[in-house]
């Protein structure tokens, strides 16, 4: 129990060197990737909770976030820009001369995004499976609408611009890491026992004392509150943002970085926001000329997607259930993963994903 | 099974790094060019038709300051996010000296913050939202604004076609065209000194297919012209269906139309329509104009589209700017992007604004007999 608290805090001190050597050191393409790994991270552990843990087949992500993200735009660009850029449609009274400092943007940002949830999920949840999917699905794309049509509030299709950039590694991991301790937390709980009961079997739950619509709403707030934040720090860090982008592929893209990391595993969502963002990106190099040193290969722009959805094909149809299954990873599984003992034994050794497999 | 798949992985990881790697000279001989465009998702078709604007212009003129000009071609996906990303790249690792793009507004504005920050002088190419380059000294573009087109038909309507009273028909998801629509009532209603004479306005979202609700209101109002930007596959669709309800006064728009579908889905029924342009294929507005049509027939077989030329435009006003300043100072190089005036282009004479947006002639165009065909210019 002393080993895991000690190598919890090597870990925290390590990631803050890492953090602080970024932030110095790597040029602005590299630190914007970090920051949309960590973004994405929180965004994953907030669908899973939703997804993975309570079993709510749920598709409104992109909604949620375009909530939380137009909140906090509304609320941090400064007066003057907002004249600049509702210059057709002027901006609701109260709203134009309205700016609080980020954080505290961002926290209404996602208690407004959670609001908002609630106010669906009263009615939707009591919706099951597929019909879950396609009444949340639907709701993400009323959103997307009502935003394109309330010039006055939202600028229409015309989008926000200027938004100040404070999003940075700080700000990105340090909310990644809050969201990430939140959302464990209540797994561990009581409460998030009985998510995961409902998860399993409704009618067994809910034979056993637990109020389900309690529950699944809980459940459904916290992850919409979450989504909200990830969706303003999204926009912050885009500093430019409209309708078009809360599309339900947005959502799509997040739901794939939760299967693939595994429904109903935090650390997996975490690992697989990080490779789905970083692999996406590190591609690139498909698109370009490549340069074997004895031949020169022309890049065709366009292979990089072709390459990664054959990717993503080979490791779902591999790992079924993802990468992590619905494992976590903890210390415990790592000082006794077969790589760690197989090097001081001399064994044969196999990745830690699979650790607790065979 | 799993092991072996494992370390197949490993081995592409490492030969794949291996590559990257070597990838990297730097040659100081070359100047970069850096082309961000959507070539895959939903603006993957608009994307390219610019890069092969782009990539003609740099055949025929490979070279600056006798440094040779390499284009980095990046994918932006259609994504703003991802746009984001591609723009950084550009700016961050692969070092431009300037940077091409993108087509959609909303893609180009994600770059703004980070080429403004990065000091690299952008010059979109058919990006039209006035936010684009609004309070950004480092964007440019070739093109002119949504608030010109607009004012551009309203004129037409009035003096052209002496309508009093117009009905305006909107794609309300899509940026361009409320802002099309928005300086048209502008306009028209200075025009026509009268408030009201915009008689209705209806809204559509992209991808819808009937529009009989909306069209039935209009036809009651009996307007004399029916404004509608919008995308060319609702817009062809929903002047079929007006032409069915028996609605016959004039309808009008703006560039998006000039596709081959427009043509294909609306058939009979979108002879005569009238609607403002960059280019115009038939008569070459300069000496610029003639060479890259005769080029790009040559290259690509085919008649080439207004992006393509403002592409191209995009490629050798950048280039021009290069030569004048006569160094790859980006900050130099901005400084005569923004003096630019009468620079001779493809697609017309540019003079960039205050904003850094061109001041150019429209062109007005029509369908005549299942083809585009040029109708009128239009000065600013």
């Amino acid at each position: 129990m002393r080993r895991n608290t000690i190598l919890t805090a090597i870990a925290l001190l390590l990631l803050i060197g890492f953090l602080a050597f970024a932030d110095n050191f790597f040029d602005l393409y590299l630190v914007r990737i970090l920051n949309l790994c960590a973004i994405y991270a929180i965004l994953g552990l907030s669908m899973n909770l939703i997804n993975g843990f309570t079993g709510l087949f749920s598709l409104g992500h992109a909604g949620f976030m375009a909530v939380g993200a137009y909140v906090t735009a509304l609320l941090t660009i400064p007066p003057d820009v907002k004249k600049q850029i509702f210059y057709m449609t002027p901006i609701m009274s109260p709203l134009d001369v309205m700016n609080l400092p980020f954080p505290l943007a961002l926290l209404v940002g996602g208690l407004l995004t959670a609001f908002v949830a609630y106010l669906i999920g009263a009615p939707a949840l009591k919706l099951k499976g597929d019909y879950l999917a396609i009444a949340t699905l639907g709701f993400g794309e009323i959103i997307r609408v009502i935003f394109t049509n309330t010039q006055s509030i939202t600028n229409g299709a015309l989008g926000l611009k200027g938004i100040p950039n404070t999003t940075n590694l700080w700000w990105s991991f340090g909310t990644a890491l809050f969201t990430l301790v939140v959302i464990a937390s209540l797994i561990r709980s009581s409460y998030g026992r009985a998510l995961m009961a409902i998860r399993e079997d409704e009618v067994a739950a809910e034979s056993m004392g637990i109020h389900l619509a309690k529950h699944k709403n809980l459940s459904f707030i916290i992850g919409a509150f979450f989504a909200g934040i990830g969706g303003g720090l999204l926009g912050n860090l885009l500093g430019t943002i409209d309708p078009k982008m809360f599309t339900f592929t947005l959502t799509f893209n997040i739901l794939l970085i939760i299967v693939l990391g595994g429904m109903g595993s935090l650390s997996g969502s975490v690992i697989s926001a990080f490779v789905v963002t970083i692999a996406n990106e590190w591609l690139r190099f498909l698109d370009e000329q490549i340069n074997l040193g004895f031949m020169v290969i022309q890049g065709k722009v366009g292979t990089r997607m072709v390459v990664f959805s054959v990717l993503l094909m080979v490791v779902v149809l591999f790992y079924r259930n993802g990468l992590m299954g619905n494992r976590e990873l903890t210390w415990d599984q790592l000082c006794n993963s077969k790589i760690w003992r197989g090097l001081s034994a001399r064994k044969r050794g196999t990745a830690i994903a699979e650790g607790g497999e065979k | 099974m799993k092991r072996n798949l494992m370390l197949f992985f490993m081995a592409v990881l490492v030969v794949a790094v291996a590559i990257t790697g070597c990838g990297e000279k730097k040659d100081s001989n070359v100047i970069k060019i850096g082309v961000f465009e959507p070539i895959t998702g939903a603006n993957a078709a608009g994307g390219q038709l610019e890069v092969e604007g782009i990539k003609l212009a740099n055949k025929l003129y490979p070279e600056v300051l006798g440094k040779k000009v390499e284009l980095v071609i990046a994918d932006n996906k259609s994504d703003k996010v991802e746009a984001a990303t591609a723009a950084a790249r550009l700016v961050e690792k692969e070092k431009v000296t300037a940077i091409i793009g993108s087509w959609g507004s909303s893609l180009s504005m994600a770059a703004g913050d980070i080429v403004k920050k990065g000091k690299v002088p952008t010059v979109g190419a058919s990006c039209t939202n006035p936010l684009v380059t609004k309070g950004n000294e480092y964007y440019f573009r070739v093109c002119f604004i949504d608030p010109f087109q607009g004012t551009v038909m309203a004129n037409y309507a009035f003096n052209k076609l002496n309508a009093k009273k117009a009905a305006i028909v909107q794609e309300v998801s899509n940026d361009y065209a409320v802002g099309l629509a928005n300086y048209f009532t502008e306009n028209f209603k200075k025009l026509t000194g009268d408030p009201n004479c915009v008689v209705a306005v209806a809204n559509y979202n992209t991808g819808d297919q009937d529009f009989s609700a909306q069209l039935t209101n209009i036809k009651s109002k009996n307007p004399d012209v029916i404004f509608a930007p919008g995308n060319f596959t609702e817009s062809a669709l929903l002047i079929s269906q007006a032409r069915k309800l028996g609605i016959t006064c004039p309808i009008i728009g703006g560039d998006t139309w000039e596709t081959q579908e427009f043509l294909d889905i609306g058939k009979k029924a979108v002879e005569g329509v009238v609607f403002s342009t960059f280019f115009a294929s038939e008569t070459p507005i300069t000496n610029e104009s003639k060479t890259f049509l005769e080029e790009y027939r040559k290259e690509y077989k085919k008649e080439p589209a207004a992006v393509a030329a403002l592409g191209y435009d995009a490629y050798i006003l950048i280039l021009d700017a290069i030569k004048r300043a006569g160094t790859t100072d980006t900050v130099k190089i901005r400084e005569e992007l923004a003096k630019t005036t009468n620079f001779e282009g493809a697609a017309g004479f540019i003079s960039l604004d205050e904003n850094g947006d061109a001041v150019k002639d429209a062109v007005i165009k029509h369908v005549k007999d299942g083809k585009f065909t040029y109708l009128d210019t239009i000065k600013p």
